[in-house]
């Protein structure tokens, strides 16, 4: 039989995003692949270098604009190093306590997609409900549902507000009992099961050769975390551990562990967030005042020249790393340059080689299950 | 408590790295120090200075003998206004992270205060500053690690700066029919507007004298 | 393979479905059923198209996910019969959610021309309006509409979901106003903004 190239994309239901796959098959199988990016570039790195250390924070919520929160604060912990600026006890918790929530909202996206990529319609509408709930207490700490403009370099625009703790304690408390719910339907579902397992192997080695990071390499049985590896914020306080899933196969891990390496993680959220919340300094009832010095620190806004800046954050997606060079005109009022390391650019490559060898109807499967973001790869 | 690696151990990696790397190449041009991050816990990393000439040399022995098996990140930046010996520069970051292929049905149990020597992760600068000119070129890792790959294309395609032995590359984020000699991120090609930047000094357009009037930013 | 620019559409025998249409067309006028047909028919179509917008399946940017959000069960746009169609031949709205680059700025436009007649356009945020926050960038366009025409637009950053299903109940509104009109000829038509009072 010939061979065809066929092209999925820019516009296509699966592809998460707007990049172009293109998959060359041989009747059914998938022989060769290629991926296009670059139809969302919007030159972010270009546009950083006219904006004050401060305005750049809302371009970064915007990278991946599914996990807002985790990418902003990424960014901020960059600025602080270019800036040495110190970040009281308080506002890391609650930078840790909003990453958190960021990213149980941002996997229950992922699900809500990779649902109907299987098949499985429920999905989307239960997960898309589950979602409005972290973004409504998401949205009473930044303001708006999806781009919050929050971290600020040197502490939090404003702390949490009363009540705040206890809306997030009862419904991360029915969070959890609804991912038992997830659990039930779909890990005792054949359907799902046989989608998933024996599908999109990926070897842990080949990985991390590639710069896979992040629950996908996670799921090989790899334990590696930024937040112990190159340790961040308070994660060292919190009774916390990465999720890791035991490998089946030397092949390496298919789509099924990394369906669970994320439901782990939502459940490893969730009871981050109740730690943090007794633990934060200050006590989780208490809102201090706008810069107020418990949960903000004057930073300084001006970067000298040979001053750099360099963050490594676990992002929902992978290690997203910040590089900013000061100095320059303006006299180090804005980055000279801003360089970002999106995990999701070096992982969709190696996604589109993973899926050769299986069938066409496998890779929504597989392409769903490394969780791509368009935002953030094609900065 | 969450694990985490401890400051004893990341300053005893670094400094084991650091005097790995000045027993291998010292004298040779390639300088290297510890220095420490300003912010989260401070850890330390390891920076390096490395002339073009010599990339290749020390890019296989970090992926070889020191362990460094992650390539993060590839940044060119472009120095109009810097020094003869300075008009570009590529800033590489690396990872060492503690990974080996799992054996199948086991769960090999890191606990994060246990690892030691090349175990403990590490984060890695490598600096080459380039000279002043129109055609920066830089021996390419891509044979030495895959990440390498795609960091370069989109260095290349945003920059301008070649990676001499690099196979197949393309534009990878503009256009492919962009100009030739079109790279965005060099200091010469300016933002749309980008001499009325006086609208974000001065939102209100308080400033805004009769003189502006019709002016729309 | 086609050159590009050439119809697709077109078979051979398209003059003679025109001549037949025209012989139709001809005896329909002659005995003014064309006219009360052309009433009827034009109300009910109206309301069958307008309570049925189906929307291309286009996610762009960050608000392609406030897009389905709306399709969720919180703010669920399925009661106003707004559905996502895969394939542009069968939709009648195409949502624009997000900045346009010179990469997909073709792209778009085939997918407007491939959508057929009635058809509107929806600019949703910031970025598909103006350029938004890009709109200094190499490599952005400064809003949809300097590419197809817009019919809607609907500002925020992302807007909320609710902003969407007005969005929406002001292109009803539209559709009332304008019917099955031909999208190029609806240049003159003032913009239509949500939240503009």
């Amino acid at each position: 039989m010939a061979q065809m190239w066929i092209t999925m994309g820019p516009q296509h239901p699966m592809t998460h995003g707007l990049w172009t796959l293109r998959v060359k098959v041989d009747g059914e199988t998938v022989v060769d692949t290629e991926a296009e990016l670059g139809y969302i570039h919007r030159g972010v790195e270009k546009i950083c270098e006219s904006r004050d250390f401060t305005q750049v924070t809302p371009y970064c919520d915007r990278l991946c604009y599914v996990s807002a929160m985790t990418w902003a604060n990424s960014y901020i912990y960059a600025a602080e190093d270019l800036l040495e600026a110190d970040v009281p006890e308080r506002a890391e918790y609650i930078r840790l306590i909003s990453a958190e929530l960021q990213r149980l909202a941002s996997h229950l996206m992922w699900l809500g997609a990779f649902g109907p990529d299987i098949g499985n319609l429920t999905l989307m509408t239960w997960c898309m409900r589950d979602r409005e709930m972290f973004l409504d207490l998401l949205q009473e700490l930044g303001g708006s549902r999806m781009h919050y403009n929050y971290p600020r370099i040197g502490g939090v625009k404003r702390d949490m507000p009363i009540g705040f703790a206890d809306r997030v304690i009862a419904k991360t408390k029915l969070f959890e009992k609804r991912l038992d719910e997830y659990e039930m339907m779909l890990d005792e579902s054949t359907i799902w099961l046989v989608r998933l397992q024996g599908v999109g192997y990926a070897n842990a080695e080949e990985m991390v050769n590639a710069g896979v990071s992040g629950p996908n390499v996670r799921a090989a049985g790899v334990n590696y975390d930024v937040r112990w590896a190159h340790p961040y914020s308070v994660y060292d306080e919190i009774d916390w551990e990465p999720s890791v899933e035991k490998p089946t196969s030397v092949k390496g891990a298919d789509c099924y562990d990394r369906y669970r390496v994320r439901m782990e993680e939502m459940r490893q959220s969730c009871s981050m967030i109740l730690d943090a919340l007794n633990k934060i300094p200050g006590g989780m009832n208490t809102n201090y005042a706008s810069g107020d010095e418990m949960i903000y620190t004057k930073a300084p806004t001006r970067a000298p020249e040979g001053a750099t800046g360099f963050s490594n954050y676990e992002c929902t997606r992978g290690a997203s790393q910040f590089y900013i060079q000061g100095g320059g005109d303006g006299r180090g009022k804005n980055p000279y340059r801003l360089s970002i390391r999106s995990p999701m650019f070096i992982t969709i490559p190696f996604v589109a080689k993973t899926m050769i060898g299986y069938k066409i109807a496998d890779i929504p499967a597989i392409m769903g299950s490394f969780d791509p973001c368009i935002g953030e790869t094609d900065r | 408590m969450g694990m985490s690696i401890t400051q004893d151990q990341n300053a005893s990696a670094a400094t084991a790295c650091l005097e790995a790397i000045n027993a291998r190449f010292e004298g040779t041009g390639i300088t290297a120090s510890v220095e420490h991050h300003s912010n989260a816990k401070k850890y330390a990393f390891v920076r390096m200075t490395c002339p073009p000439q010599h990339w290749i040399a020390l890019a296989k022995w970090m992926r070889h003998d020191l362990g460094v098996n992650y390539c993060s990140m590839v940044t060119g930046t472009h120095f109009p206004d810097g020094p003869d010996e300075r008009g570009w520069e590529v800033a590489y970051h690396f990872l060492r992270q503690p990974i080996q292929d799992q054996t199948p049905n086991t769960h090999h149990v890191i606990v994060a205060e246990e690892l030691a020597g090349m175990d403990i992760p590490m984060e890695f600068e490598v600096f080459m500053p380039l000279p002043q000119g129109d055609s920066p070129s830089v021996p390419s890792i891509q044979s030495i690690w895959v990440g390498a790959d795609w960091n370069e294309k989109e260095t290349w395609d945003l920059v301008g700066i070649r990676f001499e032995g690099h196979e197949n590359m393309h534009r990878v984020l503009n256009p492919h029919d962009s100009p030739e000699g079109f790279h965005p991120l060099q200091k010469q090609h300016k933002l749309r507007y980008h001499d009325h930047n006086e609208m974000y000094d001065d939102a209100q357009g308080f400033m805004r004298k009769p003189a502006d009037e019709g002016r729309v930013k | 393979m086609a050159e590009a620019g050439e119809n697709f559409a077109a078979f051979n025998s398209r003059a003679l479905v025109e001549m037949v249409g025209g012989v139709t067309d001809e005896a329909l006028k002659a005995t003014r059923i064309k006219k009360f047909l052309g009433v009827l028919a034009g109300r009910y179509f109206n309301w069958a198209g307008r309570k049925s917008l189906f929307t291309l399946h286009l996610g762009i940017k960050c608000c392609a996910i406030e897009m389905a959000a709306a399709a969720t069960p919180r703010f669920d746009g399925d009661r106003f019969g707004v559905l996502f169609r895969s394939s542009p031949r069968q939709s009648d709205v195409l949502l624009i959610n997000g900045p346009i680059t010179k990469k997909f700025a073709d792209k778009v436009v085939r997918l407007w021309e491939q959508m057929p007649e009635p058809k509107y356009c929806i600019a949703m945020g910031e970025c598909a309006i103006s350029g938004g926050p890009y709109f200094q960038s190499y490599n952005i366009l400064e809003g949809v509409d300097t590419v197809i025409p817009v019919d809607v637009y609907i500002p925020g950053c992302p807007p909320r979901p609710e902003a969407l299903i007005d969005g929406f109940g002001l292109l009803r509104e539209k559709i009332i106003r304008i019917g099955g009109a031909p999208s190029a000829d609806r240049m003159s038509e003032k913009p239509v903004i949500v939240g503009e009072d």
